[in-house]
C-alpha cells in the first residue's frame, strides 16, 4: 500500500469517525403533538418534581418546604394521569412514545398500576405536607416502586 | 536496521497496563449495565473509571516515560510526517498518531465520566452523584449527550482496533501482546529498558484517585 494511499484512507476513515455521530445529534428531533406532547410534558413535570424531592432527601439540610411542593405535583400527577391515556393514543406510525399497547389491550393491569401509583403518591404528600422528612424519605422508595412497576410493564425500555 | 540482533526491553510499566485493560472491562461493564438499566452497577463502574482516569492523568505527569504526554504528545506536523512515512517508529511507546487516539480516548471518557455525575434519568429516579446541583432538565441533557457520545466512543474504539490490527497484520506488530506483557523486541542499542517503578509515585496516584472519587461519589 503506498503511503499516500494510506493517507487518503486514515483521512477517510478519521472524517468518518466525526461526521457519523454528528449526524446522529443534529438528526436528533422530537415531533411530538396534541396527547402525545401532553402526556409527555405532564410526565416532565413529574420527573422534575421528583427529582427535587430526590435531592432533598439526600441534603444535609433539607428544605421542607420545597420538597410539600414537588409532592403536591407529585400528587396531582398521580391523579391526572387517569386522563393522559385515552383511546387511540398509543403507539403508531409516525408518532414517538414509549407507551406500550398493553395499557389499551390490559386495561384492568393497567389501572391497577396507575392507582397503586395514587395511593402511594397520596401517602408521599401527606408525610410532605407535614413536613416529616424522614417519613418522605421512606415513602418516595415506595413511590419509586410503583413508578418502576409500570413501567417495567406498560412502557418500552429506552433505545 | 533489517538483521542487527533483538534485544527484549520494557516499554509499558505495570500500572499503565493495568489502567488499559481495567478500562477496557469497564467501558464493557458500563455499556451492559445502561443497556440493561442497572444504574447502581452503572454508578460503581463509572467511580472506578473516574479513578483510572485521574491516576491515568497524574501518571501522564508523573509516571515512567512512555506514559508521560510530554514524552508522546505531538504536533499536527508530527503526526502528519508520520503518517507519510511510518517506517521510522523503532522509538518506544505511543507513535504520534497513535499518541492522537490515546488523548481523544481520555478525552472522550473524561467528558462521559463528567456528563454521568450530573445525568439525570427520565423517571428523575436514578441520577448521578453531582446531579443536585443541577436542574432536571440540565440532568437530562447530560443523559441525552452521555448517551450520544458514547456512540462516538464506540466509534474511536473501533478505530483503535483496527489500526492495531493493522499493525498485527500487515506489519506483524503485535502491539496486544505488547500491553499485556510490557515488553517489545528491539534492535540491540536503539532502546533502553524503562527505569523501575516508583513506588512512592505510585502511592500518591493512588491516593489521588481514591480521594476524588470518594469526595464526588458521596455527592
Amino acid at each position: 500500500m503506498s503511503n499516500s494511499l494510506r493517507s487518503r484512507i486514515l483521512l477517510t476513515i478519521a472524517t468518518a469517525a466525526v461526521a457519523a455521530p454528528l449526524g446522529v445529534i443534529l438528526a436528533h428531533d422530537d415531533h411530538a403533538t396534541g396527547i402525545y406532547k401532553v402526556r409527555h410534558d405532564e410526565y416532565h413535570k413529574l420527573g422534575d418534581a421528583f427529582k427535587v424531592i430526590r435531592d432533598q432527601t439526600r441534603a444535609n439540610a433539607p428544605d421542607a418546604a420545597a420538597i410539600k411542593n414537588a409532592a403536591v405535583v407529585v400528587n396531582n400527577a398521580a391523579n391526572e394521569q387517569f386522563n393522559w391515556f385515552p383511546a387511540d393514543s398509543g403507539p403508531k406510525e409516525g408518532v414517538k412514545t414509549r407507551a406500550k399497547a398493553e395499557i389499551w389491550s390490559k386495561p384492568q393491569d393497567f389501572n391497577a398500576a396507575q392507582k397503586l401509583f395514587q395511593e402511594q403518591a397520596g401517602k408521599l404528600n401527606t408525610v410532605a405536607a407535614a413536613g416529616d422528612v424522614a417519613a418522605v424519605r421512606a415513602q418516595f422508595g415506595e413511590v419509586g416502586k410503583a413508578c418502576k412497576n409500570c413501567h417495567d410493564n406498560f412502557r418500552t425500555p429506552e433505545d | 536496521m533489517p538483521d542487527s540482533p533483538l534485544t527484549r526491553v520494557r516499554i509499558w510499566d505495570a500500572p499503565i497496563r493495568l489502567v488499559h485493560w481495567l478500562m477496557v472491562a469497564l467501558v464493557a461493564l458500563s455499556w451492559w449495565t445502561a443497556e440493561n438499566n442497572n444504574l447502581e452497577w452503572h454508578r460503581y463502574s463509572g467511580y472506578a473509571l473516574l479513578g483510572l482516569l485521574v491516576f491515568r492523568v497524574y501518571w501522564g505527569f508523573f509516571g515512567s516515560e512512555t506514559a508521560r504526554f510530554a514524552n508522546f504528545v505531538k504536533g499536527p506536523r508530527a503526526v502528519w510526517s508520520y503518517v507519510r512515512d511510518a517506517s521510522g517508529a523503532a522509538r518506544p511507546g505511543h507513535n504520534p498518531l497513535g499518541a492522537l487516539s490515546v488523548i481523544l480516548l481520555l478525552l472522550l471518557l473524561i467528558a462521559q465520566v463528567t456528563l454521568g455525575l450530573f445525568a439525570v434519568d427520565v423517571d428523575g429516579i436514578e441520577s448521578g452523584p453531582l446531579s443536585h446541583l443541577v436542574s432536571f432538565d440540565t440532568g437530562r441533557a447530560c443523559a441525552d449527550i452521555h448517551e450520544t457520545l458514547f456512540n462516538v466512543l464506540l466509534g474511536l474504539i473501533g478505530l483503535h482496533i483496527i489500526a492495531v490490527l493493522y499493525y498485527l497484520l500487515f506489519r506483524r506488530q503485535n502491539l496486544i501482546a505488547t500491553m499485556i506483557h510490557g515488553k517489545r523486541d528491539v534492535p540491540a542499542g536503539t532502546t533502553t529498558s524503562l527505569a523501575s517503578l516508583s513506588w512512592p509515585k505510585l502511592l500518591i496516584g493512588l491516593v489521588l484517585a481514591g480521594i476524588v472519587v470518594w469526595y464526588i461519589s458521596r455527592g
